[in-house]
């Protein structure tokens, strides 16, 4: 782990989807298009990714996310208790609707491209998270590979919305104590399975101090 | 944990262009919630102005490592390699070379369907983190 390596080259995680891949998604949210179609696309454009990566010379690889909806949302796939909502399906739901379009608009952030994985339940893991990520890419690179999960304080802020949430835990803390476990028993499958390095992804948090209004909720 | 090294990545968000509506701030509020993390590496954006400078982590984080950010992903221009190089200079103030680890701020597509970059630039900005490492591993190392 502590090996002698000096200024290790990698990137956060994502990577800009393709056209086809992005119909592909799409069509497999909606129901169109099967699992395994759209698997094979998404790992295609993985392997090319990858590639680049390769060939840019980066020392730790990354997948690009390219099977996900966003950095987190994707979790709607693999927990149960969930629901991916658009922020525009969100809206029947925020305490103050007019509030909640101004901050979208002022912060250019749009209500149709941003997803967010709304707790409907009693949250727990269906399928790994990222486990099948891990040994997609140990087939495709010898290189040290990183995986990106969202962190649990991302995942708490974003997952409450109190209307739809209430039902299933009566609080903030017991839904987090759900969500750090799943994250933690992701984390140690990936551990076993030989993964080299995890990050959790925790933007919210500065916009917990940094945002002018500390409960702002952008659902980022 | 032992086996497995885990990172915290923050940034101000990165779902627009706009740099103006992004958050904007120093990791300075945010070090009483750092510090007693049990990680191995705070994977930090610091392309952009908008996240202070370095000395605010150097000096209070510095026993762990730093995925330093060196390319904004958001932008069509590419950082110069002697930009990514005086950078992470800087940062050698308070790491060793083997804390120090040169990345992207952010992902360049963390949202499907609004990815902030197309894969031409994303590319050359990996050739120039990689440019960069190459130019301090000599230097340094």
């Amino acid at each position: 782990m502590r090996e002698n390596k000096t200024f290790q080259t990698t990137q956060v995680g994502s990577w800009p989807r393709s056209k086809e891949l992005l119909k592909m998604l799409r069509g497999y949210q909606k129901g169109t298009v099967s699992r395994a179609d759209f698997t094979a696309v998404a790992e295609n454009e993985i392997r090319r990714t990858v590639a680049l990566q390769e060939q840019a010379g980066l020392d730790i690889v990354v997948d690009g996310e390219h099977r996900r909806e966003s950095f987190y949302a994707f979790i709607t796939e693999k927990v149960a208790g969930t629901k991916l909502m658009s922020l525009a399906d969100m809206l029947d739901f925020v305490e103050n609707k007019a509030e909640f379009e101004e901050m979208l608009r002022t912060m250019d952030m749009p209500a149709s491209a941003v997803k967010n994985p709304t707790c409907i339940g009693k949250l727990s893991r269906r399928e790994p998270l990222a486990l099948g990520d891990l040994h997609f890419l140990r087939t495709i690179t010898a290189k040290p590979v990183k995986i990106t999960l969202p962190g649990p304080y991302l995942l708490t802020r974003s997952m409450w919305v109190g209307a739809l949430t209430r039902k299933a835990y009566r609080n903030h803390q017991k839904m987090a104590d759900d969500i750090v476990r799943i994250l933690r028993d992701e984390l140690l499958d990936l551990r076993d399975a030989g993964c080299d390095f995890v990050q959790f992804d925790e933007p919210v948090l500065t916009e917990v101090v940094m945002s002018e209004d500390c409960e702002r909720r952008t659902f980022m | 944990m032992d086996g497995i090294r885990i990172g915290v990545h923050i940034c101000r968000g990165n779902w627009s262009k706009q740099e103006e509506v992004l958050l904007k701030g120093d990791y300075a509020r945010l070090l009483p919630a750092l510090e007693p993390m049990k990680i191995d590496q705070f994977v930090l954006e610091y392309a952009t102005p908008r996240a202070g400078d370095i000395d605010v982590v150097g000096k209070r984080l510095s026993d762990r490592e730093l995925g330093l950010g060196v390319v904004n992903p958001r932008t069509d221009e590419v950082e110069s390699v002697e930009t990514i190089v005086a950078k992470a200079e800087k940062a050698l103030e308070y790491y060793r070379p083997e804390q120090l680890f040169l990345n992207t701020d952010c992902g360049f597509g963390c949202f499907s369907s609004r990815s902030v970059n197309v894969e031409e630039v994303a590319y050359k900005k990996l050739c120039a983190i990689v440019e960069a490492a190459k130019c301090l591993r000599k230097r340094y190392c």
